[in-house]
């Protein structure tokens, strides 16, 4: 096949094998029509990305430099921390996960998309919420659970929010038209279901009706990691499921596969989250059926590994034309390493060197940036193009937006994990003052420092970049802005 | 796939099962622990924490201490930490029944705070007992209570302490005694004298004397001549205040905003910090702890789990204390 400007076909995966001509232009309608909400959660989110970049930056720089602004309250690291998590999970990945899946749902579903006034509604509330809560945690409200930081008040409003969203997506859902639902329905539908009950749970258990004890604990780390693979994993491969067929004008590999891959992932990635308390307090069956559990996620790592890599076989190639491939299929490849590294860090030889150190700080942004981040990024550089009508301005800044955030987080994880261990094994040796154990580690965290400036300047550039199309900068084309000069050479049977 | 239901039945399906097995039913199991006691119902362990301690969680919770810190000893097959003396047991959940909140933690960049109040000096184990003892009222905290005693922050209640060592268990009433001493509290005398004034219900852990055999491992860090006794009120204080006064290579933000910086009226009071070098006031000021930074201080100062539990078995060298001796938490300060 041939590697033209139209070799990069834009037919329907498995769904409709006929795109002809009113379908095309269906769909254009049906594009135009998530316009307004879907650029809304972009925008919110990419203010909010640079906002936590920001703060990840001066989170990182005060670890190892203590003295940096520490007489502020408001800057006080224990303070910006969250504020950072918070940032990026509720503000960032949260508000471009939901856009990516709101454009996802109506197309899918095949129909323009009703009732926006709930989406916007949603949107501003949700930027409201999170605002707050940003606010609630560096003036001292924080309630000091992880990834559940968000004083009462500002919870409240996310939940209303998320309701308006959700609601949404069933409407939508009744609406659809054709019997079929493709596979990444199955996985939006679940993550727009999952997290009110996930959220709900967690807020109850925790803060309505507190358990006792360390149960607090354990239901705050199962809130967090079921948000990891319940919510945010589950946006990102079924974006994935999406996109790549999308670009490269296949279907997918294997239904079954999909099949087998979607419910283990929902029942097995569902009870992990144990692990990390491990050699806790808690009774050890707790800890050993989530660590059977991350060993049994190696089940829809391989089936959703195998079934992108069958759909990508002999079209690899591409990945240099088109960004969002580039940038999903990267997403896709770290789920597997981001699977593979939780598993490894959650068997209790290791464990044990490695529990209460940076590692799990590199575990969360392989789950986090390098899965999930990078394949929104891949969705957005498909998406934003056909709600402004424009393509992306200029080649070069998608390629250095994607090798700054591709090497930024290789280095962050690699500083982290490598750091993790060695500051594990000094802390494990108690001939070794405990203060050797953070020595160890600080020459880790300047690299993590730098790693950090990497990110920084790849969501600046993506941020302008963004910034051009929402002003209708973009170039008009019917072509879409290809990575490398697309020559009339052969792609086709590598 | 065909049909909604059959989806929507999975995706509930799935996320019950893992809401029942991993919440549901651990909170059955151990949701409900009672403390222990022995066979005479005395001895009681754990026992519930003063309001100072609740308040200090929040300072601790609102600055984040959570993020570097963890609040867990992991069993002698799993890591280091009891070799470290960080504890003479593993943790166990009993220990953390009273608190409302657990902050168990994920993170060491700092020390395992589980016991830090049990590795306070002979005589300072009790969770408040010199300086953060005293502002129990409001007033304490911020009138520039002329303190005539030359006592230091750190000595202030240590004699006292030692005399009531293990009087009578801890009833629950732990604080009552103490409960008509705050209206005093102002005046530093009633302060100092307040734990011996209180026989009855002042709670045994004035003294524990099990605390400082538990740091089996390298002293981190290492006691420098001239401040306060390691692991004492006062110590945390400077150390809260200035990280690296105390330990050149620490990479703990300084918490300075809790504290204030201001005059000194005739003698400096008796909470003052004891600082040196570049962060030691000019002249005629001094810096002294704000209610937060002293709940702080009594939070940390009640962390202890050197009392043995029944179901956990510990480490010899910090044998099982006398009756009540090391029994952490009871405050003898009333929340207020």
């Amino acid at each position: 096949m041939n590697a033209t400007a139209t070799g990069i076909p834009l037919k329907e995966p498995a769904v409709s094998a006929v795109a002809g001509d009113t379908e095309q232009l269906e769909r254009a309608y049906i594009d135009a029509s998530t316009r307004v909400p879907v650029l809304m959660f972009y925008t919110s989110a990419m203010a909010w990305l640079i906002l936590g970049t920001l703060l990840a930056g001066f989170v990182s720089f005060k670890l190892h430099e203590p003295d940096l602004l520490s007489n502020i309250s408001f800057l006080t690291w224990g303070r910006v921390r969250p504020a950072h998590m918070n940032v990026m999970v509720y503000g960032w990945a949260s508000m471009a996960g939901m856009g990516t899946a709101i454009w996802l749902m109506a197309r899918l579903c095949r129909t323009v998309l009703r009732y926006p006034l709930l989406l916007v509604a949603g949107a501003c509330l949700w930027n409201l919420g999170v605002f707050l809560g940003v606010c609630g945690i560096v003036l001292g409200d924080s309630t000091g659970y992880q990834w559940l930081e968000f004083p009462r008040y500002a919870a409240i409003i996310l939940f209303v929010a998320y309701t308006l969203v959700a609601s949404w997506a069933v409407l939508m859902f009744r609406y659809r038209r054709g019997e079929q639902i493709y596979i990444t329905q199955w996985y939006l539908l679940g993550a727009f279901l999952w997290f009110p009950w996930l959220y709900a749970a967690g807020q109850l258990m925790l803060f309505a009706v507190p358990v006792q004890g360390v149960l607090q604990t354990a239901v705050g780390w199962w809130y967090a990691n079921n948000l990891l693979f319940l919510w945010f994993g589950a946006i990102a491969l079924g974006t994935a499921y999406y996109m790549i067929p999308k670009v490269i004008g296949r279907p997918v590999y294997s239904y079954h596969l999909a099949t087998i891959g979607f419910w283990t992932y929902a029942l097995f990635s569902s009870w992990t989250g144990m692990q990390r308390l491990i050699d806790g307090p808690f009774p050890a069956w707790m800890i050993t059926a989530s660590i059977a559990a991350t060993i049994l996620t190696m089940i829809p790592v391989a089936t959703v590994g195998l079934n992108h890599h069958m759909t990508m076989q002999g079209y690899f190639p591409l990945m240099r034309y088109s960004p969002t491939l580039r940038f999903t299929v990267f997403g896709a490849m770290s789920y597997t390493v981001f699977s593979v590294v939780g598993l490894l860090i959650s068997l209790r030889s290791v464990a044990s060197y490695v529990n209460f150190t940076q590692a799990s700080i590199a575990y969360s942004h392989l789950g986090l940036y390098a899965f999930f981040t990078m394949v929104i990024f891949g969705s957005m550089y498909y998406i934003v193009p056909r709600l402004v009508g424009r393509e992306w301005r200029y080649a070069s800044l998608i390629k250095l937006h994607f090798w700054a955030s591709a090497y930024g987080i290789g280095l962050m994880t690699l500083m982290l994990l490598v750091g993790g261990f060695s500051q594990g094994s000094s802390m494990e040796n108690p001939t070794l003052a405990f203060s050797e154990s953070v020595e160890t580690v600080l020459p880790y965290l300047r690299g993590r420092s730098l790693a950090g400036l990497l990110l920084t300047a790849s969501h600046f550039i993506f941020a302008y970049h963004f910034g051009l199309m929402l002003l209708g900068l973009g170039r008009t084309s019917t072509v879409p802005t290809f990575l490398n000069p697309v020559e009339a050479e052969t792609s086709g049977g590598h | 796939m065909k049909g909604l239901a059959p989806l929507f039945l999975g995706i509930f399906g799935t996320f019950a099962f893992s809401w029942v097995g991993l919440t549901v039913i651990p909170n059955w199991q151990i949701g409900h622990l009672n403390p222990q006691s022995d066979e005479e119902g005395t001895d009681i362990y754990p026992q519930p924490q003063s309001g100072m301690f609740e308040r200090g969680a929040r300072v601790y919770v609102a600055n984040g201490c959570v993020y570097c810190h963890s609040e867990q000893v992991r069993p002698d097959y799993a890591g280091a930490d009891i070799e470290r003396g960080w504890g003479n047991r593993r943790s166990a959940p009993r220990d953390y029944i009273f608190e409302r909140q657990v902050l168990l933690g994920k993170m060491r960049m700092g020390q395992d705070l589980a016991n830090i109040g049990a590795r306070a000096p002979a005589g300072q184990a009790s969770p408040l007992p010199a300086g953060a003892a005293a502002p129990a009222g409001p007033a304490g905290g911020t009138s520039p209570a002329a303190s005539p005693a030359p006592q230091g922050a750190a000595s202030a209640a240590s004699p006292s302490a030692k005399q009531s060592p293990s009087s009578s268990p801890p009833a629950q009433a732990a604080s009552p005694a103490t409960a008509g001493s705050p209206s005093v509290a102002t005046s530093p005398a009633a302060v100092a004298a307040s734990p011996a004034t209180s026989p009855g219900s002042s709670p045994p852990t004035a003294a524990a004397p099990a605390g400082p055999q538990t740091g089996v491992g390298a002293p981190w860090p290492i006691q420098t001549v001239g401040e306060p006794a390691m692991y004492s009120a006062a110590w945390h204080h400077v150390h809260l205040y200035s990280p690296r006064s105390i330990n050149v290579d620490s990479n703990m933000p300084s918490y300075r905003f809790l504290y204030e910086k201001r005059r000194t009226h005739e003698q400096r009071s008796a909470d003052a910090l004891k600082l040196t070098g570049a962060d030691a006031p000019p002249e005629g000021w001094e810096i002294v702890p704000t209610y937060d930074a002293k709940c702080l201080v009594a939070y940390m100062m009640a962390l202890n789990q050197s009392h043995p539990l029944k179901d956990v078995s510990s480490v010899s060298g910090a044998p099982a204390t006398p009756a009540g001796a090391a029994s952490p938490a009871p405050s003898p300060v009333p929340a207020k």
